[in-house]
């Protein structure tokens, strides 16, 4: 149950699938102001989600949400996990350009799937250097999702780092599924961007 | 005579088939596993070892395997059964597939030395028998009873097992190789296979089991679509997606079989 129930909220929330690549930080960020974070940006993504615009219009918003909301580029760095200091500097600044364009296609698939979305915002708690705030996600004919959202403050803003469903990290999941790119390529970098290019036309193709 | 004959040939053969299960994997994986990597190359050695994947080419086989299987049998049967099926029936069918496994839990729970989850499991199962005609119904979440999960595999893992290399089975998906044994402890521990053997106990052993896989399947319809659609890599997503989910339902266990004081000891309320 607790499985499913993971697999549910991280399907709500996948687009975000996010992390913390640095050291951590002396100060997490006080609870209600994540709280409130939270349920700010929650409102937007809903009012976004649940809207009546055009599919595009709808993708467009997510992908400029997406870049205020979350902190991509750290995600980015934690993702690539080891292999930061394997790729050169030229296959990094690629590596950040395409898991921007990427993050914005999962969104964009995620969301044919999603409407009439609502959520609460229960607690939050810290954990490590980062304030987990719990929401409570409900979709029509689904059962709701307990997903938990990492918050920490990045240039004195607060941003998403991580998404947490039912203790499970999807920040680690991606990293993982990357990680098992390179490691079935001989440890090469470039065979995790072709991939990312090749998922980009896919994803593309299909929207 | 022949009935009952029937009904142990049925079993007889259910039990054969899960001990073909571990021969086959045993026979591929022997011919499947990986070559580690150099032990001098440091960073790749660990993070090889980390991954406890050493059978991964059997692995994946029986990934293409089940999703061969998936996409023409499972995943269609599903989709059928979503669309003759309201979400609040799916929903009751899985508070009763639930319901049958309480008494599993109850039992693990006692051997994991989790009382007042094992407490939870025996009140769940009670209530949910009776007042929840025969598990249908879930009215023990509302009088405080909430669902804990766990099985054998949890329970090996509290008792110090580590969860061994990850295997990907035939049928039954992601597991492990101390997750596996749940496999045929779970078959026997249920209220069915405590009662006395009959055809029709037999009927509905099996009606039950094949509900629960496709209910399952059903619950599970969007978000595989979406791992498939958006992993680079979806046997290593599930394969990661399982292990952090196990160890998150073992830090669950801890978490709620927490001492709760008596309500005298605590102080009163001004």
């Amino acid at each position: 149950m607790y499985l499913r129930r993971f697999i549910l909220g991280a399907v709500a929330v996948a687009p975000m699938l996010l992390a913390i690549g640095t050291p951590a930080h002396a100060d997490t960020i006080p609870p209600d102001a994540a709280k409130a974070f939270i349920n700010q940006s929650g409102q937007k993504l809903m009012a976004i989600v649940n809207g009546s615009s055009s599919q595009t219009a709808k993708s467009e918003a997510l992908r400029q949400l997406v870049d205020q909301i979350v902190a991509v580029d750290r995600v980015g760095h934690y993702v690539l996990g080891r292999y930061v200091n394997v790729a050169t500097p030229g296959q990094y600044q690629e590596f950040l350009g395409l898991f921007h364009k990427l993050l914005a296609y999962n969104i964009t698939y995620q969301i044919n799937a999603y409407k009439n979305i609502s959520f609460t915002v229960n607690s939050a708690t810290p954990e490590g250097d980062d304030m987990v705030v719990d929401t409570t996600i409900t979709t029509p004919d689904k059962p709701p999702a307990d997903v938990g959202w990492a918050v920490d403050e990045i240039d004195g803003q607060p941003k998403i780092v991580d998404v947490i469903v039912a203790g499970t990290s999807l920040r680690i999941t991606t990293r993982n599924d990357y990680a098992s790119v390179i490691t079935d390529n001989g440890g090469q970098v470039s065979a995790l961007l072709t991939a990312m290019q090749h998922q980009i036309k896919k994803l593309a193709a299909v929207q | 005579m022949v009935e009952k004959t029937k009904t142990t040939l049925k079993r007889g053969l259910r039990r054969r088939l899960a001990s073909v299960v571990p021969c086959l994997l045993l026979a591929v994986g022997i011919s499947g596993c990986a070559t580690p990597p150099p032990r001098a190359d440091t960073a790749d050695y660990q993070a090889y070892k980390q991954l406890n994947d050493p059978m991964e080419p059997a692995n994946r086989f029986f990934y293409r395997v089940n999703n061969v299987l998936d996409t023409y049998f499972m995943k269609p049967v599903a989709q059928g059964y979503v669309y003759v099926t309201p979400q609040v029936f799916r929903t009751h069918v899985s508070y009763f597939t639930m319901n049958i496994g309480e008494p599993a839990r109850m039992l693990n729970f006692m051997a994991e030395g989790m009382p007042r989850d094992a407490g939870t499991a025996f009140m769940r199962f009670l209530i949910n028998s009776t007042a929840g005609i025969g598990g249908i119904f879930d009215p023990a979440a509302a009088l405080g009873y909430k669902e804990t999960d766990t099985d054998f595999g949890l329970t090996l893992a509290i008792w110090g097992v580590p969860p061994g290399p990850y295997l990907y089975l035939p049928v039954f998906g992601p597991s492990g190789a101390r997750d596996v044994l749940n496999l045929p402890v779970s078959y026997f521990l249920t209220p069915m296979a405590a009662a006395p053997a009959s055809d029709a106990l037999t009927d509905f052993t099996d009606a039950e089991t094949g509900l629960d896989l496709v209910n399952t399947r059903a619950n599970y319809l969007a978000p595989i679509d979406q791992v498939k659609a958006t992993a680079l890599d979806p046997y290593a997503t599930f394969r990661s997606l399982y292990r952090q989910s196990r160890a998150s339902q073992i830090q669950q266990i801890y978490t709620n079989d927490g001492q709760t004081p008596p309500a005298w000891t605590q102080p009163k309320q001004p």
